[in-house]
């Protein structure tokens, strides 16, 4: 009887629709993700509203080390309800260990739906789990788009030139700033321990400017090897920008010790250093205080070749939210943030985007993020950051240093075949 | 002989360069940091901190009044303002109108825009627009001046660590979170490290030599190979105790908390406890000890009238150690203490916080610096006359 029962406030929870039926009064949720300081306080009105809508008590807790934390805590059985994921490799080395919770059923059917390239979220999220079947973990939420030239308006009319639409143009025009005594790129690799990253974004957005989608998903898989003709064709065509000293301030040998957050300072000197950076939608938050993003500062997409047909293809990445600690709140959690309500208190606040198909756009805190998200809904082809996708040890290891080294001047096939047998001998 | 007591060794000059050399080294960074605590990010990224403390010649873009301040006279659109805020001191040399000639014209020159409108800057900073048409624009018109502006500091910075009211509360309590770490995990050891430093040091019993060279052993495991372990240990403890007193709920024992941290900290701090205040004990006059024997003393007595009044220099030094080390700890804090409830933060992490996502904030980082830094300054100045002796600890006989 009892059991009936619960089946039936099941059922109506489902049928109740976008309404969070759960009541989870008292009920401690806890979520540990690789947010602080600014977007830590966004976070946390995002699950105040989830903590209203249930009753929960819901608490966060952000590390600037979650990748390493966030395992400590797992393997020693301390997880979190929640963890919010900035790789999904490393959701999928969890899954794999066992360590998270399938999403309740129909949420994939759910983001098949309302997400656009629905089926592509799905299966960013879906893994294998300890005995090989594959499941749904992880619940994308907050993506951001990589492929953006940010430049600033006003330097580019003081100096007459156009948005580039295509890359011979984006060449044309790093030529013809040459030949006008200026710099046209801030590029800037340094990153503390994660020094290289920047670069690795280059090679994925131009890698699918030369190759078609297929081969950008064979070599994050490994089944082309990385020392592949056309892989290292991508690297080299990074380096026809990042190593050349009429292209970036300081020269080449700059690029590796220039610190990603400071690198697009150049762009608003005096006079200015640099024209473009090619950087993530996050970036504004370092540029100096009082930019206004669409005014003073604004973007383009960084453009594909005309002459290749491959569509415009779009970089991105995302945080993924997986369950690590079963309990009602943390699905109830993951339903949340279902509601468009979820996304759209972050949308407001800013450096937010989303692929839900359902949002009010109007909430977008600014013009320049709504365009960023039309980018996005726009792409013909989207993918996801491909050093997060691939093991650890690689994407996050010899995949940096590797472009550290080539920036530095070491030859593109022997970085690239160095990063083959770092790939190999982690299988 | 030079070594002779009383002579002055001919390489005293040598010892004073090193000295002096030593000091510069460490002051020169920490002067460094001290000044760019008091700088705003933008400032800390454009230009050297030595730099900062004098006047000096800057390139900068500065906006004009957005159009909506214009205003018609006669037939003319105006904006009139001052590019500096007042009270700044400046002087412009060179200035301009557009980023491609930011040095065209000099100050009080009459100067044109892009778009039509003509412009006057004089040498203090102050600016008027003219134009027939209306001007149009949401944001000022960019005006890029070469001016020597004087030296600008800022209490922001502080402000923003330890009075905003963001992170005000959180800052409290970290504070006296971090207190609650580190009082029992710097006393506790010490207690434990005496007894068994003087157990080793002057009680005969099979095995010593090998329980002393274990020791020594253990200074070289290095931490981070037993967190997890040492962790899901703790979670087991805490799982087995919860069961034996029927607790649940919210009065559960954690895997994680205080009692934790302070195990770990005592457990990664004992090796060198022992091996420090050992060596110090060994080194204590024979003779006292067993003129106390054979009036009868026990070896309580002994440790507690004899050993413990003689070592305090060795035991204060390490207590310095202890400190600082549990003070500035972020690993173990996260590993041990902090879990995903956010009560338990301590003033590392409450600093990792502040330095935002993607870090970098040099500002902050600065600030902060010296913000905890202070309580360890306190403790080293209260105890520092025993931290010189104590250093000698074990190594003079």
């Amino acid at each position: 009887m009892k059991k009936s029962l619960y089946a039936g406030a099941a059922a109506l929870a489902l049928t109740s629709g976008m309404a969070v039926a759960a009541d989870l009064n008292g009920e401690q949720v806890t979520v540990f993700g690789p947010w602080l300081g600014p977007d830590q306080e966004i976070v946390e009105q995002v699950l105040a509203g989830f903590a209203e809508a249930t009753g929960a008590d819901v608490r966060y807790v952000g590390s600037d080390s979650f990748e390493s934390q966030i395992k400590v805590d797992v393997e020693a059985g301390s997880a979190p309800n929640v963890a919010v994921f900035p790789q999904p490799g490393l959701a999928a080395d969890m899954a794999a260990g066992g360590f998270l919770t399938p999403l309740a059923d129909g949420t994939g059917d759910w983001i098949n739906e309302n997400y656009a390239a629905g089926s592509s979220w799905v299966d960013l999220g879906t893994y294998a789990d300890a005995s090989g079947a594959d499941n749904l973990y992880g619940f994308f939420y907050k993506v951001d788009v990589k492929s953006l030239v940010w430049y600033s308006p006003e330097n580019f009319e003081d100096a007459g030139y156009e948005v580039p639409t295509s890359m011979e143009d984006l060449k044309a025009l790093s030529d013809q700033i040459v030949a006008d005594g200026g710099t046209p790129w801030c590029i800037g690799l340094g990153s503390g321990g994660a020094t290289g990253w920047p670069a690795t974004d280059w090679v994925e957005d131009l890698l699918l400017r030369t190759q078609t989608p297929d081969v950008y998903d064979a070599w994050v898989s490994n089944e082309i090897s990385f020392d592949d003709p056309r892989i290292v064709a991508a690297i080299e065509e990074f380096g026809a920008f990042a190593r050349n000293d009429d292209y970036v301030v300081g020269g080449a040998g700059a690029v590796a010790s220039t610190d990603f957050r400071d690198s697009p300072k150049g762009l608003f000197s005096s006079p200015p250093q640099c024209y473009m950076h090619r950087q993530a939608s996050f970036i504004p938050a370092f540029f100096p205080e009082g930019t206004a993003v669409g005014e003073d500062a604004d973007f383009f997409y960084f453009p594909s070749y005309a002459e290749k047909e491959l569509g415009n293809p779009v970089l991105g990445a995302g945080t993924l939210w997986a369950i690590t600690n079963d309990s009602p709140g943390a699905h109830a959690l993951i339903e949340y943030l279902q509601t468009p309500e979820a996304h759209e208190t972050w949308m407001a606040r800013g450096g937010f985007l989303t692929p839900h198909k359902g949002v009010d756009s109007s909430k977008f805190s600014d013009g320049a993020t709504a365009k960023m998200n039309d980018i996005l809904l726009g792409a013909t082809t989207f993918r996801f950051d491909g050093s997060d996708l691939m093991p650890g040890g690689v994407g996050a290891g010899s995949f940096w240093t590797g472009m550290v080294d080539y920036a530095g001047g070491k030859d593109a096939g022997e970085v690239a075949a160095g990063i083959q047998s770092s790939w190999d001998a982690l299988k | 002989m030079d070594n002779i007591a009383g002579t002055k060794s001919s390489l005293t000059w040598a010892v004073h360069i090193s000295v002096a050399a030593l000091v510069f080294l460490w002051l020169f960074p920490t002067l460094g940091l001290f000044v760019s605590s008091f700088r705003t990010a933008d400032q800390i990224a454009t230009g050297g901190w030595w730099k900062s403390m004098f006047p000096s010649q800057q390139n900068l873009t500065l906006r004009a009044s957005p159009a909506s301040e214009q205003k018609l006279e006669g037939s003319l659109y105006v904006i009139e303002g001052e590019l500096f805020e007042e009270g700044i001191e400046v002087e412009i040399s060179r200035w301009g109108a557009s980023s491609q000639n930011i040095s065209t014209y000099a100050a009080g020159e009459v100067g044109e825009f892009r778009s039509g409108e003509t412009v006057t800057v004089q040498a203090n900073g102050s600016y008027r627009i003219e134009s027939e048409t209306e001007i149009s624009g949401s944001r000022g018109k960019r005006i890029f001046v070469t001016a020597i502006t004087p030296p600008e500091f800022t209490f922001e910075n502080y402000q923003n660590v330890l009075f905003d009211e963001s992170n005000r509360e959180g800052m409290a309590k970290a504070f006296f979170n971090t207190l609650t770490v580190t009082i029992p995990a710097t006393v506790l050891p010490i207690l434990i490290a005496a007894f068994a430093a003087y157990a080793l040091a002057w009680m005969d019993f099979p095995g010593r030599s090998l329980l002393i060279a274990a020791v020594v052993a253990l200074l070289v495991v290095p931490l981070q190979l037993a967190l997890i372990p040492l962790l899901s240990l703790h979670n087991d403890i805490t799982t087995f105790l919860n069961g034996l007193l029927g607790l649940e709920g919210a009065n559960e024992l954690k895997g994680k908390g205080y009692v934790g941290v302070w195990f770990a900290h005592i457990g990664f701090g004992l090796p060198l406890a022992i091996y420090l205040l050992r060596n110090y004990m060994v080194g204590l006059p024979r003779d006292i000890i067993e003129n106390a024997r054979v009036d009868g003393a026990t070896d309580f007595q002994i440790f507690v009238k004899i050993i413990l009044p003689l070592s305090f220099p060795a035991l204060a030094s390490f207590a310095i150690f202890q400190f600082l080390w549990t003070w500035n700890d972020l690993l173990v804090s996260l590993v041990f203490l902090i879990d995903s409830t956010g009560e338990t933060t301590v003033m590392t992490k409450q600093i990792v916080e502040l330095l935002g996502t993607r870090g970098g904030n040099w500002e902050i980082l600065a600030t902060s610096a010296f913000v905890s830094i202070a309580v360890p300054l306190l403790v080293f100045f209260a105890m520092q006359r025993y931290l010189v002796r104590g250093l000698l600890a074990g190594s003079v006989k």
